[in-house]
This record gives C-alpha cells, structure tokens and sequence, in this order.
C-alpha cells in the first residue's frame, strides 16, 4: 500500500504531506493511525504543523487537527500556512530575533573545561576558568574565556560571521566563527620551556574575529571593542 | 572513619598499579589497615607488583558472584599485618562486574579497614566505571607527557561529573635533569593545565623498576628518593601538611655546576 499521509519534520514543527487523489474520510483513518504509531516518539511535544501536497478546506484542516490531538499526546500550537513567502518573513524574524537574542544574552560557566567536555548554549558564553585542550564550546552569539582557550570554540554557531571569540590567553586548537574555521598554526602542545618564554606577548588578551572570510586574532583594544 | 581512594590515570602504563602498591605499602607502615583491591579484571598485575601472586586462590569477581566469603578472598601481605590484596580475575573481564556490586563490596570493607585502595584500569570503559563507583576520593597520576596529561585532564572531568569532590594529583616519572634543562615539563607546568591540588610528585627512578620486579614495594625506603616520595603522598593521603621533596637533591656536583651555566 502507497503512503497516503507522510510526516516530515521543519524547524518549527511538523509538515503532514497528503495524498491529493484519496477520500478526505480514509484520508483522516491514515493520518489517525500514522499518528498513533508515531505516539511514543511524540509523547507530549507540542508543534506547529503545516500542510503539503494537498488543498485543503478550513474545516477539513480542522478535523485533521482535532483528530491528531485525539490519536497521540501530540499538541499542535498552529497551522503554518503554506504560503512560501509568508513562512520566509516568519522564519527570518524569527531567526534574527534569535541571534539577537544569543549576542545580547549571556551564560557564564564557572570551571574549568576539560578534554571531552562539552558546552553548548544558544545565548553567549563566558567561562571564568579554562577552557582545556580537547574541550568544545558552541553557541550561537559571543564566547569570552576568563582563563585561557586551549580548546575548540565555536562562535556565531547559527551562522553569523559577527560573533567573536575573546580569550585572557588565546591558545585554541581550533576556532570557528559563522561558517569560517581557523585553526592554530602547526607547533607543539608543549615545545619546551625555553621556546615557550619567547611567545611571550601572546599572554595578552585576544580577541578573534572574521574579517574578509579568514579569522583573525588581534589583541583587545578600546578601537576593536567599539567595532564588534 | 574510612575512606576509599581510587588511583586512576586515564592513559595505561603512568604509574596506577606501583603507586597503589606503594602508598598501600605507605599507609600500612604508617599504622593504618589498609586493603588493595585490583579492579583490572581479565589484566590483573598488583599482586605481582606486591609479591603475592603465589597466594591467590579466590577473587573479586567470586567474592561478588558468592562463590566465597570475603575473609577466603582477602590476601594478607607479608610483611605488613595490617595490609591486605583483594586480587583481581584473570579468567574474566570487566563486564563480569556492575558499578553497584562494587559499590556494594566497597560498604563492606569499609566496617573493618582504615583505607581502601582501588587500582583502576586504563580506559574510561566499564573498568573505569566499576572502580570509581564506591570512591570517596580520586588519586589522579600522571606523567609529565602530554598525552598523559591529555588523558588525565578527561579522566578528572569525568570524576568531576561522577561527584568525586576531592581529587589529588600525582606527577610520576619527573626527571628533574631533563626539567632544569627545559626539555621536560615542570610539576608548575603540569598543574597549570589540570587545575587541581598536587598531592606528591615522583621521581623517574631505576630502584622502581627494580622493586617492581621483585614484587617489593620501594615506599618507606630510605635509600630511594621514589621511595621518600611516595611515603610522603601517604602523609599527605591522612591529611599532614608536609613540603615536597627537593627531587633534584640526587643530581651530582657536576650537573648542578653545568645548569649554572645553561640558565646564563
């Protein structure tokens, strides 16, 4: 037997696609019992769902709502209209208000990062601590390391090319802003100690950026601070 | 009041299995009743360390399943009264045990012993789960190599995760020679990357090596600098506040003259 309804995930919810050349009523039975299957993987989630494939009345849109509701736990919040460009404007507001949301707000993490510990945070990171060799951080507005950065950082984590990534001692494997990843210059993790002293100066402050699709690390200055 | 330690590195072959032996050995000379329990079931090696492999006739994995009483399991040492092996399999593997079962036996040693040593296996594996279920408290060794290190910063994260408050570190294998000259790290170095309380540092030593073979703990020793240095970790272990040992003190006259002139 060929899918009559078939259940397809977005960003916002779900998107039912629906055969155009069945009865509405045994159309209803198949999205009952496709649900009903689906129950223990939905369990209580709640969704915006959109329709594909097949136009459809506002009371059969109805009774395709309230017969999902009664089949599964599911609940649904909207109806997203199939309208392309309207679901566009929807999703660039509501994807710009969430990277405003991750630069302007903050999470500090107290402690250090260790080898195969991740942080993850939609909102902007500050570690007071270190962030250590084998380590990852990932969010998508702003990461500043109070301690030094050995590990991986990944700034702008939604996309965006302003995000910025600000070390006391920047030392990182690798870094990653929007889509652009740099990574440290081939050296040793520990190249003795009299080679070490000559790196001195890279004990200041840094902050990383991108800048004509390539990172770059500058050290902090009031100038660069009123740019970012 | 007991506690039960586990010594732990992450990276195989950093020192786990002499520094259980020795700062058991340590602790037993200092007066306390201390067990040893090798949880590196299927690779079991303390009891050779510790010269008691000929006295083995139950272990870990029988006291667990039942097949005998702990009393039967437990190997007294001999030389110290108050030091006993709990040795592990060697026909079985790591799954043959649950974090729970250990859990479990841990409570039950507790009633009659002052310290419980458990020598973890390499890996973060099941091994690794099993040894640290009933722990108190974490010895953390390492060497100063960056991929022990590397290895040692992972396993303190996952003690941290697993709510093991207190951990100490241990920097085995210094060799000083080598440090002075800058080519290896120094124990400043090493506790800057992993941020937590140093409890003793051990010198690269032949005597080690030595003992290993012979199944004679070093600790205690007055004629091995490994050997102070490990009687020192014990100290610390009961909470004395004792200074490091000046590890370079058996550099001869002619490499402290010649490092003179390297630091000009």
């Amino acid at each position: 037997m060929s899918q009559t309804v078939v259940l397809k995930s977005n960003k916002y919810g779900i998107n039912l696609i629906l055969d155009p050349d069945v009865g509405f009523e045994q159309l209803l039975l198949d999205v009952a019992r496709k649900f009903e299957q689906a129950e223990s993987f939905f369990k209580g989630a709640r969704m915006a769902l959109s329709f594909e494939g097949r136009e459809l009345t506002q009371e059969e849109e109805l009774r395709i709502v309230d017969m999902i509701t009664r089949s599964s736990s599911l609940s649904i919040v909207c109806i997203i209209d199939n309208d392309k460009l309207r679901e566009q404007r929807v999703r660039e507001v509501m994807e710009r208000q969430e990277e405003e949301d991750a630069v302007r707000c903050g999470h500090f993490y107290k402690g250090t990062l260790r080898s195969g510990q991740i942080l993850e945070c939609e909102a902007s990171i500050i570690i007071l601590g270190d962030v250590n060799p084998g380590a990852k951080i990932i969010s998508r507005g702003n990461i500043v390391v109070l301690g030094s950065l050995k590990g991986n950082a990944y700034a702008g984590a939604g996309g965006s090319p302003m995000a910025f990534v600000a070390a006391l001692l920047m030392d990182p494997v690798q870094i990653k802003i929007g889509d652009v990843i740099g990574r440290s210059a081939d050296k040793a993790f520990w190249p003795g100690r009299k080679k070490r002293k000559r790196q001195e100066p890279d004990m200041d402050p840094q902050v990383a950026i991108v800048k004509d699709g390539n990172i770059y690390i500058e050290p902090i200055t009031k100038g660069l601070l009123n740019n970012l | 009041m007991s506690e039960v330690i586990v010594i732990t590195s992450g990276k195989g072959g950093v020192g786990k299995t002499t520094t259980t032996a020795n700062v058991g050995t340590g602790l037993a000379q200092l007066g306390k009743k201390v067990v040893l329990i090798d949880t590196d079931i299927g690779l079991r090696n303390l009891d050779v360390v510790m010269g008691l492999e000929n006295r083995i006739v139950y272990n870990l994995v029988d006291v667990i399943e039942g097949s005998c009483r702990m009393k039967q399991a437990l190997i007294k040492d001999k030389r110290y009264p108050n030091l006993y092996l709990l040795p592990s399999a060697q026909t079985r593997d790591k799954s043959a045990v649950t974090p729970e079962q250990m859990m479990k036996l841990t409570d039950e040693l507790r009633e009659e012993f002052d310290y419980i040593l458990l020598d973890c296996p390499a890996g973060i594996e099941q091994g690794f789960k099993n040894a640290i279920a009933g722990a108190d408290r974490a010895l953390v060794i390492t060497t100063p190599e960056v991929s022990a290190i590397r290895d040692a910063d992972r396993i303190i994260g996952l003690l941290e995760a697993n709510e093991i408050k207190q951990i100490h570190l241990v920097v085995n294998r210094l060799r000083m020679d080598m440090v002075s000259r800058g080519d290896m790290m120094s124990i400043d170095d090493v506790t800057e990357i992993l941020a937590i309380k140093l409890i003793g540092a051990v010198p690269d030593d032949e005597q080690i090596v030595i003992s290993t073979n012979q199944g004679e703990p070093l600790a205690g020793k007055s004629d091995s600098l490994a050997g102070q240095a490990y009687l020192n970790i014990c100290h610390r272990v009961m909470g004395e506040d004792i200074p490091l040992l000046d590890l370079a003190a058996k550099n001869s006259f002619w490499a402290k003259f010649i490092n003179l002139f390297k630091k000009n």
